[in-house]
């Protein structure tokens, strides 16, 4: 960080697979009070931001409130970015994920709890994934990696990721014990980031 | 299908930690795991990042207006200073939602700008008290909560204390818990009118140097006064606030050992209470 360099179109484009067009500068950038440079992390953020929290809360209007709580909370919190502890669209997609996990936990307040695990038997995040018609080289890769996984494995990060339930949750409806649970997401989540090419 | 407490490897617990599947209680274990081993800190980062990954792809146009509202959000939103090198934290798993239960070494508030002593700061006021305010309503509505949340309280205190007992088994006594924001998430407050007395369960605030100490404050319509200092980590962790019926908000500010007659630095936490 400390480079006042803008990042944007044109520039080198080496590392900009990881850093996401320059948003770990950008974030720096914010962190400094730099409001066009927030500008550039909307521009690069709030679609991933919206589209991950609206797999999660599946509602419109909900999943609008939280991205921009998200997005605010990017700005709020950006001096706490430390890319020595991951790239900054993971740290972006964390805390979008976390909101949307908090708001889909402080909805379920026990009564829909049923619900809610009826839903588990009609949710198939891997189909939706594998079954959407305008695939993205990214998507497409993401799909042959769940697909390189076991059921169970499968079952579990994706029931956790993107259908917002806890490993407590997933193990009750699948019916395995909790350690298993546990470990198949452990392990699937080793063989995504494996298969996937994650830095490590 | 319960697992017995403390037979199973904490590391395990890493996939699900990584994919935000865990409740409070398995986090603040597992976090409190991963400050002492770094080998389960690389791995969840690695983890995290291919979570991250799995949502990326899910990228969907938000709807138009919402960064009309982000940008105009932002320019009410008071941002948090930097950590200081040498904080052990993990702050890029989770340090940004303030949940971490061990976040150390965070630089005092102190001497931020656009604070006096016994000034209101400014812009991000109205925004913390603004999520609070929702927080009270969630618990002024859910009744049932105050004995979930007693048994938690109890679990945290190191010793049972009447004073305490009595707010708790009130019948007017309603309980806020801060779920977010970078200091004191995870704070638990049982307020009840009729004892005028409230019950603070700090959580999720950094530790501090020798010479500073956390103050607790009153404030409301009647000039702010002094509800007492604490050091989390040392002695009670449950605080006893008498005296709150001019009492609107409690407030939360890092102060020199000894503590301050009036604030002087920006509050870390504003809690709204439930009205008289």
């Amino acid at each position: 960080m400390g480079s006042e360099r803008v990042p944007g179109p044109g520039r080198d484009h080496r590392g900009d697979h990881e850093d996401h067009g320059g948003l770990k500068e950008l974030l720096g950038r914010v962190a400094r009070g730099d409001q066009a440079a927030f500008e550039r992390v909307y521009h690069l953020a709030a679609a991933p931001v919206y589209g991950l929290i609206l797999r999660v809360l599946r509602d419109r209007a909900q999943a609008e409130e939280v991205a921009q709580e998200v997005l605010v909370e990017v700005w709020r919190g950006a001096a706490r970015f430390d890319p020595a502890r991951g790239t900054a669209m993971a740290w972006v997609m964390t805390i979008a994920h976390r909101r949307a996990i908090d708001r889909v936990r402080s909805a379920q307040a026990g009564t829909d709890r049923e619900e809610r695990a009826a839903r588990l038997q009609v949710d198939r995040p891997y189909d939706e994934v594998a079954e959407s018609v305008e695939r993205s080289l990214e998507q497409e890769r993401l799909r042959r990696c769940l697909g390189g996984l076991t059921e169970l494995q499968r079952e579990s990060v994706t029931f956790a990721y993107y259908g917002g339930y806890s490993y407590r949750e997933v193990a009750e409806f699948l019916k395995v014990p909790l350690a298993t649970v546990k470990t198949r997401m452990r392990d699937g989540l080793i063989r995504m980031r494996d298969c996937l090419g994650v830095e490590r | 299908m319960n697992d017995a407490p403390g037979e199973h490897d904490p590391h395990t617990l890493a996939g699900a930690y990584a994919l935000n599947a865990v409740d409070e209680g398995d986090r603040l274990r597992f976090e409190e795991h991963l400050s002492r081993c770094a080998e389960c800190a690389e791995e969840v980062r690695g983890l995290a990042e291919t979570a991250a990954r799995m949502g990326r792809v899910l990228a969907a146009e938000p709807p138009e207006g919402l960064r009309a509202r982000v940008m105009a959000e932002i320019g009410q939103v008071r941002q948090v200073p930097p950590l200081v090198p040498g904080d052990t934290g993990i702050t890029g798993i989770s340090g940004i939602a303030g949940r971490k239960a061990g976040e150390r070494h965070r630089r005092a508030a102190e001497g931020s700008p656009g604070t006096r002593p016994g000034t209101r700061p400014g812009a991000w006021w109205p925004r913390a008290v603004a999520g609070l305010a929702a927080a009270c309503l969630v618990a002024a509505v859910a009744l049932g909560v105050v004995n979930v949340r007693t048994r938690d309280l109890l679990e945290r205190q190191e010793a049972a204390n009447r004073q305490i007992a009595t707010v708790l088994a009130a019948p007017d006594a309603r309980s806020i818990r801060v779920s977010g924001g970078p200091q004191g998430a995870g704070t638990l407050v049982v307020v009840s009118r009729s004892q005028d007395r409230l019950v603070v369960v700090p959580s999720g605030l950094a530790g501090l140097p020798e010479d500073r100490t956390y103050q607790m404050w009153r404030m409301g319509s009647a000039r702010t006064t002094s509800a007492g200092t604490m050091r989390p980590g040392e002695g009670a962790s449950a605080v006893v606030i008498d005296d709150i019926a001019q009492t609107a908000q409690v407030g939360v500010t890092i102060e020199p050992a000894g503590g301050s007659a009036q604030p002087t630095s920006t509050p870390l936490l504003v809690l709204n209470l439930p009205p008289a």
